[in-house]
């Protein structure tokens, strides 16, 4: 492996290139000539040099947090360069905030100076946990659930939840990935998870406010991961997932399969109404909240030809259907309602490294998404108390009422959905490089209610076409130092229907066209201050076009606004991290970021005047200020600890609003200028410890204990500065303890583990006073080749 | 000196909820051991629209409500969602809520401050309304525009829960789709409920060439039938439950405007109001208050009964055909006289918009004075009403986004 070139110094260097197993280079590498106690860290490009060295045998220590260390002898010569080209092996690691490793350095515009956690989840192949799950151990990111499995939440990152943050699986945008949602799929199809804050990179193609979710699946070339796990409230899990590729000529084959399925029959306490009376409130089983789902995502294609380096056609089929035990609240519950939806998504993926010219990296995607969702409320007169005790609402005459439980429905929502991506991306010199990207969406919806088949507000069918171009340059300076600048440009044609003249003869409803541009621009910039310490600076100015259910309604709850304009913000990080090893026994990682965002025109939902139903619109602005701090250390590869806290401050900035009551009173004052916002957590932490050791039955055999801890300070639903302080109104300081246990043999190829999730079985929510889960088990069964 | 006071601001208290009675045994309104004996206070119900959507509501206590600024920081019972408040005898009434359909109770206890009681019961949608009965009993409705029963329960006033309750179905009312509540007054044997066709998907109102009342026993609840008058169109708009008024002899009387203002898509009829004469079920047609010549072709859609023949409105200013679409405004107040068909603005406040909500809630009738709280720009103030000169004086700011309730306690 080394190569010796003379040169003619008295002293002796070294440089050289370190690399990941699957030929990407690794920036960030710690390399220590260990009797010097000399060291360096690797720049972008992985490369790294140390110059004067006496001549001497040495040690040499190659280290990174995520692979395993390497460490060889290296004979260096007085006036000689050695050239070395090393390999780390990926190690299994948990929970980390560590910067992404995954992309090309020297081809593409990478993401390395964004603020980026990324979320191995290879420890986690023997958990029961899911995309959801892993994320919501993520500094900054807050997930907000309703309930239990398949119950709908709300992701929260730095304060931007719903559509400012945007979510992609392989880089394809998941907007309206139909039926197939973060918390089905199983921690077995991922390989990692990266969250970027704020700041996203231009090659994800998108208009988020808040940041991006990029889900990375497995990409290994031949394997097979089959599990199954059962959990309290009859939950069943399983997933099968592999991959075949023929080395000779190039064929692949690879697929996920998923199936969830669960009663979600956990304890609630809740009132219980008799006759128009509360008579109770007590301990009760939910009744009406099964959830089932299943997912098949397969792709074919060609890997590493001359034509190209992946040609993949793929399939993604998704199911799933969903009871309604509550709306927005327990107060009401139901035992009809019924949400379902099915989706079809045919997708094609090619990249090629090199294109035409050297240094020509293209790389598309296209998805193509068909789903069909129905909301169904047809029982008639029927009320339901949390007994799951039904009464019939009659009149006088004993007629029964035709009412529905919420609203009488029986709506289908037909969508279609076209996404493209293109990225291109060229290296001008090896400082400096360009990257383009074009994003395609186009979306179409349908909506048919058989109950109410007059609704004007299904008359339209509604349209969507948003287009987002992205044009960055990256540039090196120097080996410690690298800075991207981007501009990105967005297009979006919305159709749909309005009403107009209302209450005069000539009112009349007619198709309205809703087009908008605007533009963005950041930086994004990284420095190695000595080889532990890495300082990240990012800024961008972002919008975030509206979004088809924002703008068009969803047929039940959500109404339309079709004069709603993006949502705009200044986002800015400065992080912070630094990372040590003593004695190659004791690693230290410790993480520090500071975010801030000025978001204005931010869509919100508006109540209207005495009636569930809602609509969007730019209400309002806000600021954030927050802090995230993280910390690991490892002892060996037997024993680890972490932790991660953070604060955000997220206040109301708008001086005016405007009263969007009916009666349209106009701006008014801001009464809460100034305040913290209601409803969204400020302060929270987790904190993990585990255990592992290997060969403890026989060779190949390993036992691994993990303990996980996550706090979320109390916080208010409504202004905590308005009212006398009314404790109704105040979700509770919830600290909630995991365990599990796992063991597997024959160097993984058997898994079994154990859980209990919520130990203490604390009453933990995180919308409204919607319950959670009280205490659970589960076992999961996992094999692997 | 304080019984009183306290007996007469009874009366007006209960004049003001649109459903004064013509006997009040003053013995059942004695205060009991757990009764507040002090001053009585102003009591506001203020509304904070959230940037999450969500409207609070902060019913707080105010000694002085014509100087200064008032607002809920630090202080009152705080109610999330949307709510309406109505105050009977001592109590205010909060109904509503985020995805709730309780019905809460507020009063004074011994040591002046303000508590809740209530809680225990829930029904199928929102209480729409709440009344007192002339039993002393709560009168309340369940009238959604897309539901096809109407519910009607007498409450308790003591324990906030459901004595009874009786539902009939929306044929009884009429063969369209849409009946919307806008309107109730218990007197003498019968509930008068008043009701306007509202289309429940576009709110449009495509029947206004006629006014509706569907009338029940009492406190029977039971459905006894529909009279009807095609001198006017329907009573009642939406929202603003002012649809029914009771004077201090029992005459019931019902305003008809077809507002465009107030939710009407069109309008077919003369802006009127009618008299139901106390102890009858029909309409009086020798009586007939014609807005077109006492107004010169202004309209009201909100009416709260003072005393005497004397009624506090709050005029639209533009002729129907000019008025924005659900947009409650510009109104002037006003007081009508219903005997001679007067009318009497009130010049010194200022035109604003409204709230679309009830007036008999959102203003206070109190020692000849009337309370109102009217934006101007971007604030709002509170104006009290002289309703012997017509004169009017403005008090403290209101920093709330409006104002749900205005009482005294």
């Amino acid at each position: 492996m080394p190569a010796t070139v003379w040169a003619q110094q008295a002293t002796a260097s070294l440089n050289g290139v370190v690399m990941a197993p699957d030929g990407e280079t690794l920036p960030g590498v710690n390399v220590v000539l260990k009797e010097l106690n000399k060291g360096t860290t690797t720049n972008i490009e992985g490369e790294f040099e140390l110059s004067a060295v006496p001549e001497g045998l040495y040690s040499l220590l190659i280290s990174c947090i995520g692979f395993k260390s390497h460490e060889q002898a290296v004979q260096l010569k007085a006036g000689q360069t050695l050239k070395l080209s090393l390999l780390l092996k990926e190690e299994s690691y948990l929970i980390n905030d560590v910067v992404v490793s995954g992309k090309s350095a020297t081809r593409r515009i990478i993401e390395q100076a964004y603020q980026v956690a990324s979320v191995s989840t290879k420890e986690l192949f023997n958990s029961t946990a899911d995309a959801k799950a892993v994320m919501n151990r993520i500094p900054g990111v807050r997930i907000q659930e309703e309930g239990g499995l398949g119950s709908d939440f709300s992701f929260t990152l730095n304060g931007f939840s719903g559509d400012q943050v945007k979510f992609f699986m392989d880089g394809i945008p998941m907007d309206n990935f139909g039926a197939m949602k973060l918390g089905d799929m199983p921690v077995n199809m991922i390989e990692r998870i990266d969250v970027y804050k704020g700041v996203v990179p231009v090659w994800l193609g998108t208009d988020a406010l808040g940041g991006a979710v990029n889900i990375v699946t497995n990409r290994k070339e031949k394997y097979l991961d089959a599990s199954y796990s059962f959990r309290s409230f009859n939950t069943h899990r399983a997933s099968v997932n592999g991959a075949y590729t023929n080395n000779k000529t190039g064929f692949t084959v690879r697929g996920n399969l998923f199936y969830n399925y669960s009663d979600n029959n956990y304890k609630v306490w809740a009132r219980i109404v008799e006759n128009n009376t509360v008579v109770d409130t007590a301990w009760v089983r939910r009744f009406h909240d099964r959830y089932r789902s299943a997912s098949v995502k397969l792709e074919s294609g060609y890997i590493n030809k001359p034509f190209a380096d992946n040609l993949l056609v793929g399939v993604m089929l998704s199911t799933n259907d969903k009871q309604v035990q509550h709306g927005a609240t327990m107060n009401t519950v139901y035992g009809g309602i019924m949400r379902n939806s099915k989706s079809l998504v045919p997708t094609m993926k090619y990249n090629k490294k090199n294109l035409l010219t050297d240094g020509l990296d293209v790389s598309l995607f296209s998805a193509f998404n068909l789903s069909e969702s129905q909301v169904i409320d047809t029982l008639s007169g029927v009320r339901y108390n949390w007994l799951g005790e039904k009464t019939i609402l009659t009149s006088g005459d004993g007629q029964p009422s035709t009412d529905g439980e919420f609203y009488r429905t029986f709506t289908t929502l037909d969508e279609q959905e076209l996404s493209s991506q293109l990225n291109l991306s060229y290296a001008i010199s090896t400082k400096s490089s360009l990257a383009l990207n074009y994003a395609f969406n186009h979306f179409h919806r349908k909506a048919f209610d058989t109950e109410h088949p007059d609704d004007v507000d299904n008359r339209f069918p509604k349209s969507l076409r948003k287009q987002v171009l992205g044009l960055a340059l990256k540039f090196d300076p120097d080996r410690r130092w690298s800075t991207t600048v981007f501009g990105k440009m967005y297009h979006i044609k919305a159709k749909t229907s309005k009403e107009f003249d209302f209450a005069l003869e000539t009112q009349r409803i007619e198709e309205v066209l809703n087009t908008q541009l605007n533009f963005g621009y950041g930086l994004a910039s990284t420095w190695f201050v000595v080889p532990e310490l890495q300082l990240k600076l990012s800024y961008e100015h972002t919008s975030r076009m509206p979004t088809p259910e924002e703008i068009f309604g969803d047929g039940l709850f959500v109404g339309a606004n079709p004069d709603l304009g993006p949502e705009q913000s200044h986002n800015f990080n400065l992080g912070a991290e630094y990372r040590f090893k003593l004695n190659n026994t004791h690693q230290f990682a410790l993480g520090g970021s500071f975010i801030y965002r000025d978001a204005k025109d931010l869509i919100y939902t508006v109540v209207t005047v005495s009636s569930p139903k809602t609509y969007y619109d730019n209400l309002s602005k806000t600021r954030v200020m927050g802090f995230e701090g993280n910390f690991i250390y490892r002892w060996h590869e037997i024993a680890h600890v972490g932790a991660n806290v953070t604060f955000q401050d997220i206040t109301d900035r708008a001086k005016l609003v405007y009263n969007e009551s009916y009666t349209g009173t106009g701006w008014q004052q801001n009464f809460h200028y100034g305040f913290r916002l209601p409803n969204k957590p400020y302060l929270f932490a987790n904190f993990n410890a585990g255990l592992n050791f290997a060969d403890i039955t026989c060779p190949g055999s390993s036992l691994s204990f993990n303990y996980y801890l996550n706090f979320v300070e109390q916080y208010f639903l409504t202004w905590a500065e308005l009212g006398s302080g009314n404790s109704k109104y105040v979700i509770p300081r919830q600290v909630s303890h995991d365990v599990e246990l796992s063991y597997s043999w024959k160097k993984g190829k058997y898994n079994i583990s154990g859980e209990c999730s919520n130990l203490f079985d604390a009453k933990l929510y995180d919308k409204y006073y919607l319950q959670k889960p009280g205490r659970a088990f589960s076992i999961k069964l996992r094999y692997t080749i | 000196m304080k019984q009183l006071f306290k007996l007469r601001f009874l009366i007006l208290i209960l004049l003001f909820a649109g459903m004064s009675q013509v006997i009040i045994s003053c013995s059942d309104e004695e205060t009991g051991e757990d009764e507040y004996v002090g001053e009585d206070a102003f009591v506001l119900s203020l509304a904070y629209q959230g940037t999450d959507g969500n409207f609070t509501y902060y019913t707080v206590q105010f000694d002085d409500v014509m100087n200064g600024s008032l607002s809920a920081i630090g202080k009152g019972i705080d109610h999330l969602g949307y709510y309406t408040f109505n105050q009977v005898d001592n109590k205010i009434y909060a109904t509503g809520g985020f995805e709730l359909t309780d019905i809460i109770a507020m009063k004074k206890n011994t040591a002046g401050e303000l508590e809740e009681s209530g809680g225990v019961s829930s029904f199928s949608n929102s209480l729409n309304d709440v009344i007192k009965g002339e039993d002393g009993s709560l009168v309340a409705i369940e009238m959604s525009n897309s539901s096809d029963v109407v519910s009607l329960h007498r409450i308790n006033p003591e324990t906030v829960s459901v004595q009874d309750s009786k539902t009939t179905a929306v044929s009884n009312l009429t063969d369209l789709t849409g009946p919307s509540y806008s309107g109730m007054v218990q007197a003498g044997n019968y509930l008068f409920v008043s009701f306007y066709i509202s289309d429940p998907a576009t709110f449009a109102t495509g029947y206004t060439d006629k006014a509706q009342l569907a009338v029940f026993t009492y406190p029977g609840l039971e459905f006894v039938k529909v009279i009807e008058d095609d001198r006017t169109g329907p009573i009642g708009g939406f929202g603003t439950s002012s649809g029914l008024i009771k004077d201090n002899s029992g005459n019931v009387y019902a305003l008809s405007h077809s507002n465009p203002a107030n939710g009407y898509s069109q309008f077919t009829k003369e802006a009127a109001i009618l008299k139901i004469n106390s102890g009858e079920t029909t309409f009086d047609q020798s009586y007939l208050f014609d807005f077109n010549s006492v107004t010169g072709g202004k309209t009201t859609a909100h009416l709260v009964y003072l005393e005497g023949n004397k009624v506090f409105a709050e005029i639209n200013m533009q002729d129907r055909s000019e008025q924005g679409a659900w947009s409650d405004s510009p109104l002037k107040p006003a007081i009508l006289d219903l005997q001679a068909q007067t009318v009497k603005y009130i010049d010194d406040v200022p035109e604003h918009s409204g709230l679309g909500r009830k007036l008999a809630a959102t203003s206070l009738y109190d020692n000849g004075y009337v309370y109102l709280v009217v934006p101007e720009d971007i604030n709002s103030y509170v104006y009290r009403i002289n309703t012997k000169d017509y004169s009017a004086t403005k008090g403290a700011v209101v920093e709330a986004n409006f104002t749900a309730g205005f009482f005294k306690l």
